[in-house]
Parts: C-alpha cells; structure tokens; sequence
C-alpha cells in the first residue's frame, strides 16, 4: 500500500512543489517590481519636495513676505500679489463659459453639439501653454494695444483653464442621480429650476474641486503669463491694461539662471510658496470630495 | 394540475374582463383612461397596445417580471419619459378626459405626482424637501401657509410626529424609510390627484415597507394610487386592483381578488404562482 501511494503521489507532490516555486518566484517578482516602482515614483516626489522644501525653507523669511523685489534681491510682495490677481482673474473668467458649458454638455446635450464642444474642450487641454502665450501677446498685448498687463494674463490663464472646469462640471452634474431631477421635475419644476436648483447645489462639491484644479494649475503657470503678463518690480495698481504685473512662476524662471544668491534666494522661496499652494489647494478639494461622498445618500465614483 | 377552476376560467374569465374592459366603461368615468399605448425607446417597442381605465380613490397595482414595461407604463402617466431622449409614445392617455399629450407638462406633472423606488431627497432640510414642490408651483401666499402645507403632506406620509422637532435638519439625516416617507409627502405637498409609485418599498425592510403600505391605505381616501411592485404579496395586501404586464403587454387587469384567486389568463396564473420561466 505503502509503495502504491508513494508512487502515486511523488510526481504529483513535485510538480506541486514546482508550482508552488513558480508561484513564489512570480510573487517576488511581482512584490519586487511594484517596491521598485514605488521607490522610483516615491523618491522621485519626495526629491523634488525635499530640494524645494529645504531650499525654500532656508530662504524664506519675513522680508520676502512683506517687500517687492529690488533688482535680485528684496521681497516677492509684489509677485505673491500677482499670482493672487492673475489666477483669480483667470478663474473668474473661465468660470463663468465653463460651467455653461459643463451644464450644457451635461444637461441638454440632445443635439450633435456636444461632442464637438467636448472634442475641442479636450483640444485645448492639449494646446502647448506655450502657444496659448503667444496667442494672447500677438492678439491682446500687440494688436489690441493692452501691452503686457493683468487683462491680458488673465485671459491666457482663463483660456487654460476654461476646458478643466468645462470638464468637471460636466462630470459632477453627470454623477447627479437621475432619480433626483426626476423627482424634481415630477413636482411641475421646469429645466431652469431642476438644473439651478437642484442639480447644480448637488453636484456643487465636485464643480468646486474643478474650480480648485483651475486655480491650482494657474497658479503654477509660466509660460503663458511671460508674454501676456510680463513682469514687474512694483505692487499692482489695479490698471487692467498698460501695466505689467509679476508672478511667482516668474521669479522662479527668471532668478534661478542668476549669478547671485539674493536672486537663488528669491526663486528659492517663490517656488516653496507655489508648491506649498498648489499642495494646500489639493487637500482642500480631497476633503471637500470626501465630506461629500460621505454625506450624500447614494454612491458615488471618484472624480 | 391546479385547480378545476383554472381549467373551465380563462375562457369565462376572459369574457368577463372583456365586459370589465376599461374602454367598454364601466360605469364611473375613469381618473385614468389609457387607449392603445405603444411605447419606443428608439426601434426597440416596449409597451404593445396597452388599454386600461383606472378608476378614481383606488390603489392599482401593476405586477410583472422584471423589463415588462410596468414601469414605462407608469413613466407615460406623467410624460416622465420624456426627459429621457430617444423615447416615443403613441395612443391615448385621458387624465379626466383630457389628453395628456396635449397638456401643459408642468401642469400634468402637477396633478400625477411620482415617487421613485430609490428614495432621493433633495440636499435639503426635510421642510425645505416638502416645501419644494408648494414653492416651484407657487401655491403658498404666506409663510404659514406654506408651513401649514408642510406640516400636512408630512402628517398624511405618516412622518410629522417622528421629524416635527428637527424639521430643518438635513434630510439625509433620516433613515431609508424616513427617507421614501418623505418623498411621498414631497409629492403630496402640490397636492396630486394620481399618486404614481415605482416600487417604493423595493429598498426597504419589512417594518418601513409596513409603514408605507399602511399611509398608502389611508392616502386613497384623497388621490387614486398606482403602484408598480415586485412584491405580489403587496400588491394583493393594498391594492383594489391590479395589472399584470409581461413583455409589454398587459395580459389581465381585474380586482385584486380575482386576479389573484381567479387569474383569467394561463400567463397570470403561471406568474402568480411563481412557475414562471
């Protein structure tokens, strides 16, 4: 019996125990790959935030908050105002089409619009910042005569931004139950009052995080603004045109190729103070999403 | 085999739903006078030649298995079809001899209320979700008035004594039967003369679907019910009569009680059962 069993059973322990490596071997690889990956990604991020951290730390200090520049040294009063000006302006323009838009595309998309809107909406996304910069300096800045000034940067920011917003807005109202607007039509209201009314106030979390997204990603950009916006060493005056205006991404780009440590210092803190709103604005929206999905009564994906 | 009753009924049965047939009239006007009803959602035809009369202060139920087009048919009642693209209905639907087709869609929605199978309060307060309906149809001049609209939709959805003293809290704060208690009495505050119900207790355990079965009893006393239901032990429970739809057809309507101890078609029998498919 002995014999019988063991002989049954040999092979077929050894190509178990060969599966069991094979299984193994697949796990390590797996596991290994995966850590391997994480540590690129991971210490990749953590580099880049560590150099902009440790730098911008060391020099940061009350001056650069409270004085305008002075040649390659001074403060970044006037650039932390402007970035301010810029990207607010830029939001509030964009705001206004892209949630239009977004509603449109979401509530009354009957029609062979809509594809086109999405498709030139996804157009623009893709559109070099670059390009959107030289468009605004050949149009506003030299045809329209407005030079380099707040009017100008603005409307580049609102132009990059314009589809972020189109799209989430979009996607937020899709999200909106249908059972919900069903509910509020049942009750005689009409498309205005079911889309303004209801629908919008639902989906208001996630329309907020794309506005977010918008100001965030204003925030960090350069390329357009250096042939709209232009530079200046001064705080704004509040002119829309004829008056150049600075930003931080500016101070950055400019100051880091300087000879001098003052001007390392100020491209040192302005990007601390970038990457220190953008971070701010993300955690914002993450809990603004989250408190959201955990009060509403339905599920939800995630934007 | 069943019953020698199933065997000699459906040609009798038959007969007599005939001389029930809604569009012979049987004597009250109905509230609800449906005639030919084909319904599309683009090519594809969902609803066969549907002819029914529902009549006044009654529950009506409306059973079937699963895509059998009960709940489109309830969707025409109030054109909610409509805000769905690609769908087309043709026939006759008369809400007191008037054609609804022809009807403001506002108004008609006004008069045929609906309540949804998952409950779906606004992101509102509870008063701000029954006082929505009064509001967007303007029918309270004063504020007490609209309190008073309020406090009455909630007390007839059988919800005021358990929310009158956190009226303005959210309305997500309420359970899942608070919650479908709440649609109906949002539904009730524009005052409808057709209450529609997509299976409202779909969702719900058996106390809170007892809830609801109970105000829906008491709620035809002042609005004519149709309620969609899987439950046929619901349907039998609550309703005066019942129809019972399968692959968009509407195979038999009679009073509950003959339609569940005496179902006139092979189909109905089979379904009620439960030897079906």
């Amino acid at each position: 019996m002995a014999t019988t069993a063991t002989e049954i059973c040999a092979p077929d322990r050894r190509a178990r125990r060969g599966s069991l490596l094979r299984r193994r071997l697949f796990d390590l690889v797996g596991w290994g790959s995966s850590a391997l990956a994480l540590l690129l990604l991971g210490g990749a991020m953590l580099w880049i935030l560590g150099v902009v951290f440790l730098r911008g730390l060391s020099a940061l200090s009350p001056t650069i908050l409270t004085h305008v520049t002075e040649g390659y040294g001074g403060g970044l009063l006037n650039a932390i105002e402007g970035t301010a000006v810029l990207a607010l302006g830029g939001v509030v323009l964009a705001a206004v089409p892209g949630l239009a838009a977004g509603i449109y595309l979401a509530e009354f998309d009957a029609g062979r619009l809509a594809p086109f809107i999405r498709f030139l909406a996804d157009v623009l996304v893709g559109v070099p910042s670059i390009v959107i910069g030289y468009f605004g300096y050949v149009t506003l800045v030299v045809d329209l005569g407005w030079k380099f000034s707040v009017a100008a940067g603005s409307i580049a920011l609102a132009i990059i931004s314009l589809p972020y917003i189109c799209r989430t807005t979009e996607m937020a109202l899709r999200q909106v139950p249908r059972a919900l607007r069903e509910s509020a039509y049942a009750l005689g209201a009409g498309d205005a009052r079911v889309v303004l009314g209801i629908c919008l106030p639902t989906a208001l979390p996630g329309i907020l995080t794309g506005i977010l997204l918008a100001v965030a990603i204003s925030v960090g950009e350069t390329a357009p603004l250096l042939y709209t916006a232009g530079w200046s060493n001064y705080l704004w005056t509040g002119h829309l045109t004829n008056e150049p205006i600075g930003y931080l991404t500016y101070a950055i780009w400019a100051f880091i190729t300087e000879p001098f440590s003052s001007a390392h210092a100020l491209a040192y803190a302005a990007a601390l103070l970038v990457t220190l709103f953008v971070l701010i604005i993300s955690i914002l929206s993450r809990t603004i999403l989250e408190g959201w999905r955990r009060r509403s009564p339905w599920e939800r994906p995630a934007l | 085999m069943v019953k020698a009753v199933s065997e000699d009924a459906p040609s009798s049965a038959q007969d007599s739903m005939k001389e029930e047939h809604p569009a012979a009239g049987r004597g009250a006007t109905p509230k609800l006078s449906v005639r030919g009803l084909n319904f599309y959602y683009g090519p594809r035809q969902v609803l066969f030649d549907v002819t029914v009369a529902i009549q006044e202060k009654r529950i009506t139920a409306l059973i079937g298995p699963s895509g059998c087009g009960k709940s489109t048919f309830l969707r025409t009642l109030n054109r909610m079809f409509e805000t769905m693209s690609h769908t087309r209905a043709e026939g006759e639907v008369l809400l007191d001899g008037e054609d609804i087709f022809k009807m403001d869609v506002v108004r008609l929605r006004r008069r045929v209320g609906m309540v949804f199978q998952k409950s779906n309060p606004f992101a509102k307060s509870i008063f701000d979700n029954v006082a929505y309906g009064p509001r967007v149809n303007r029918l309270a001049r004063r504020r007490n008035e609209l309190q008073e609209l309020v406090e009455q939709s909630l007390r007839r959805a059988a919800l005021w004594d358990e929310v009158k003293d956190h009226l303005h809290k959210s309305a997500y704060s309420l359970s899942g039967g608070q919650q479908q208690r709440l649609c109906i009495a949002r539904a009730l505050a524009v005052g409808p003369e057709v209450l529609l119900l997509d299976e409202p207790c779909s969702a719900l355990d058996p106390i809170a679907t007892a809830k609801i079965e109970e105000l829906l009893f008491n709620l035809k006393e002042i609005c004519t019910i149709v309620i969609v239901t899987h439950n046929m032990q619901q349907a039998a429970r609550i309703s005066d009569d019942t129809g019972f739809f399968l692959m968009g057809k509407l195979i038999e309507f009679s009073p509950t009680e003959k339609l569940f101890k005496t179902p006139a078609r092979k189909e109905t029998e089979d379904y009620i059962t439960g030897r079906f498919g």
